[in-house]
């Protein structure tokens, strides 16, 4: 499994224990390992054709993964659409039964849940050694329960929040994200003279709020300001499918994965 | 000038928040929930005052995504508005009303309301509706932990401000109507780890236990609204909500200690050095939550050092602080049919036909209470406490189920019946009442106050309306339609020398500040550079 990685994403879900989800369904077949896989032989035979193997998405079907980030469905709701199929699109409805239909539901809910839910392959102490290192140097810009740089989004629950695909195609494809508001490189001109460097945490065409290299938070406004200038694309290095052999994004997917700031709740500890 | 300005305000930016900063509080900033340790919700600003109210505009709004009933009172810091909601807390420029960084936690096993946040060295704190304590980087909004102080499967939610004092997180407890057992809790403000925990209601054995009946454990008693501190004597003083099962005491007899009461507690220890009970074996949900209010004056004639509370229960109390001893109570409200008034030691003087019974019993106050969570304000320079009353009766019902815990479960009912929001000021030395604005409305609201050395009151009226009052005469000063019902209290900052007053509505913060007339903005140049 771990050879296999990272086209073996896919493959993950078969051993997707359940963990807590906004879209919770009380249905027995969500995080039964035995619906998942049930439901991947399904999605593979069915659904893949559109939507990827991996549910990344292709020519006639959206990404499933990534859609869940903004537009997250319950399971009832991916339910319907299995069933119901989306009149006046490609997506068809269907006749499987009900458990069927419903071991479906389970793999895409194991696709899309937090990655910190699921088991990844990788070690997660190696990824740890990855992430502070000086060859991806993660922490420069990145921070993890108050330590690392500020110039990046914060990672302290990036595992609990996202799922593995789209941490990985964070890593790999940075530049694919478009929503770069709010995590713009920036550097001020001031109109006497001064310069700010930073990352624009917000700005309109009347104030801007500034965390410079340093990680104070600047309260700006544009009349004082004689030149912005931004970057155009992600300020995070686009070569970290090149950077980093694949055992170490493995590794290094595997430590984010585990990121995830109620991990101590999912043992059932109280810390 | 502006320019300069604002390099001051970045300059200051990185300086951290001390316990003498929070001891000072509030100034141009306004670092804890009540705005100061002694709970009196008053501003030395006075830009904004009698004379120049008539001057108010909004500045800006900021809409708190996906909130519905906003119960938050901000927190200002260096130019940062904090607002928090369920679950969220979002970093707002108090100048622009833009927002900076938001933080959410959309696992939370609970979606209940949140009345605020603290504010630590370079850390905000919030607590989750689960009872996780979360603290962030002030700056960026990056979480430094987030643990679990409490279960939720016992029945135990979080809904108040953390009080932050001497480096210890205070967090309460919510939750006594479906049956848990009430605490206040202090946490390393640097690692959130436990430091004490003080139950309020006793456990099998302990002192006071011989005042229930076998609902001990569920017995409830939450501790949902934060409290004030008195550095001098270091004691907190914290506030306890009902008996569980609310409307059926027969099933616990006795006083219900430590239940709708006053608690003082050490801040190293936790350890109880006195309390004092308004409402011994309450069966009208009468929650002692209001604040606990430090006042020095003269009561009765003798200097004190006086803790002042408006209670649920229709009294207004005054007790020294350092003994517990009961010094006073006078009426809240004009109707109040359960007593016929307190006794020299504290106890209420109890009328018949007060309690609930299967077909009801009508009476004053209504379940809502004379007041209630609304913060209240003390005016030093005016001597006046104000406090939001309610002038409403209803009926008490109990039913005879055996009780079950966490389950919604309250042994019975009440009804809220007509009713008239009324604000008063009240002079702490007498206890009487000195001027009263009544509102109009549906008795829906729980607007708080802030008052300023400007001599203004603020406050919301029950209708949605934002107004500004004369301190001294109660006399209204400005009002803005916000048009939709107020749930929250107003607090007051300043950023570049001017004051701002800012309140949360149902769905939005708005900050108001006085008319000036609009300058263009000049665009920079803005150049996109490829890496």
């Amino acid at each position: 499994m771990r050879a296999l990685f990272p086209l073996a994403i896919l493959a993950l879900p078969l051993l997707a224990q359940h963990g807590r989800y906004l879209s919770d369904s009380n249905n027995p077949a969500i995080g039964d390992p035995v619906a998942i896989a049930a439901g991947t032989k399904l999605f593979m035979g069915s659904c893949a054709g559109c939507h990827g193997p991996d549910g990344g998405g292709g020519a006639r079907g959206p990404n499933l993964v990534r859609r869940s980030l903004w537009h997250p469905l319950s399971d009832d709701a991916i339910f319907q659409v299995v069933r119901k199929g989306v009149p006046g699109t490609d997506m068809p409805p269907t006749k499987l039964a009900d458990d069927q239909t419903w071991n479906l539901v389970a793999f895409i809910h194991s696709l899309t849940g937090p990655a910190s839910s699921n088991p990844v392959p990788g070690d997660p102490a190696v990824g740890k050694a990855v992430f502070w290192g000086a060859k991806a140097g993660c922490g420069n810009c990145h921070a993890i329960r108050g330590q690392g740089g500020s110039m990046g989004p914060d990672l302290s629950n990036v595992g609990g929040s996202r799922p593995l695909a789209v941490i990985r195609e964070g890593i790999v494809e940075p530049a694919k994200d478009l929503y770069y508001l709010g995590n713009e490189a920036a550097t001020v001109v001031f109109k006497n003279g001064q310069t700010l460097r930073g990352v624009a945490k917000n700005r309109s065409n009347y104030s801007i709020q500034l965390v410079d290299t340093t990680g104070v938070l600047h309260l700006l406004q544009m009349n004082d300001v004689k030149s912005l200038t931004l970057s155009a694309s992600t300020p995070m290095p686009t070569d970290f499918a090149t950077r980093l052999s694949k055992a170490e994004l493995r590794d290094l997917l595997a430590y984010l994965a585990a990121q995830d700031t109620r991990a101590a709740d999912a043992k059932g500890s109280p810390q | 000038m502006k320019l300069l300005l604002s390099l001051l305000l970045t300059l200051a930016a990185s300086a951290q928040v001390r316990h003498e900063d929070v001891a000072q509080s509030p100034g141009t900033d306004w670092l804890t929930y009540a705005g100061s340790y002694n709970g009196w919700r008053y501003s030395p600003l006075s830009q904004i005052n009698a004379a120049t109210a008539k001057n108010i505009v909004p500045k800006w709004v900021y809409h708190v995504p996906g909130a519905r009933g906003l119960r938050s009172s901000p927190l200002v810091y260096q130019g940062v508005l904090y607002i928090t909601s369920g679950n969220s807390i979002h970093a707002v420029d108090a100048r622009s009303g833009r927002l900076v960084w938001q933080y959410a936690d959309p696992r939370a096993k609970e979606a209940g309301p949140n009345r605020g946040a603290a504010i630590w060295a370079d850390k905000v704190y919030f607590t989750t509706s689960d009872n996780y304590l979360t603290a962030l980087n002030r700056h960026t909004g990056a979480v430094i932990f987030s643990k679990k102080f409490a279960d939720v499967e016992k029945g135990t939610t979080s809904t108040s401000a953390p009080v932050i004092a001497k480096g210890k997180v205070i967090v309460g407890s919510a939750g006594g109507d479906g049956g848990m057992r009430g605490f206040v809790m202090a946490l390393s403000a640097d690692t959130g780890a436990e430091l004490w925990k003080a139950y309020t209601v006793p456990a099998k054995g302990e002192k006071g236990a011989e005042t229930w009946g076998n609902l001990l454990e569920w017995g409830g008693g939450a501790a949902w609204l934060s409290g004030t501190y008195d550095p001098e004597l270091n004691t907190l003083f914290w506030t306890t909500g009902n008996p569980w099962p609310d409307y059926n005491g027969s099933v616990r007899m006795g006083d219900n200690l430590y239940t709708c009461s006053l608690l003082a507690l050490d801040l190293d220890t936790g350890k109880m050095k006195w309390y004092f009970q308004f409402t011994p074996h309450d069966t009208h949900d009468w929650d002692a939550q209001s604040w606990p209010i430090l006042v020095d004056t003269e009561i009765n004639g003798l200097p004190r050092k006086a803790v002042l509370h408006a209670n649920r229960n229709g009294f207004f109390y005054a007790l020294d602080r350092v003994t517990g001893e009961f010094l006073r109570a006078t009426q809240l409200i004009d109707k109040i049919t359960w007593a016929k008034g307190i006794d020299d030691k504290g106890r209420p003087l109890m009328l018949p036909n007060s309690e609930p019974t299967p077909q009801g019993n009508w009476v004053c106050p209504s379940v809502k209470g004379a007041t209630n969570w609304m913060g209240q304000s003390y005016n030093p320079g005016t001597g006046l406490l104000y406090v939001l009353t309610l002038e409403q009766c209803g009926m008490y019902y109990r039913s005879s189920q055996e009780p079950q815990p966490m389950k919604n479960f309250s042994g019975g009912g009440a009804t809220e019946e007509g009713g008239q929001v009324i604000l008063r000021a009240f002079d702490p030395k007498t206890g009487k009442r000195v001027w009263e604005y009544p509102m109009t409305g549906l008795g829906r609201m729980w607007t708080g106050t802030v008052s300023t050395a400007g001599n203004v009151l603020f406050s919301g009226d029950d209708d949605g309306h934002f107004v500004a009052l004369d301190a001294k005469t109660g006399k209204n000063l400005w009002h803005f339609n916000i048009g939709e019902t107020l749930g929250a209290s107003p607090i007051t900052y300043s950023v570049d020398g001017k004051q701002y007053v800012a309140i949360a509505s149902a769905s939005a913060v708005y900050s108001f500040g006085l008319f000036e007339p609009a300058s263009g903005v000049e665009a920079p140049v803005i150049q996109f550079k490829t890496n």
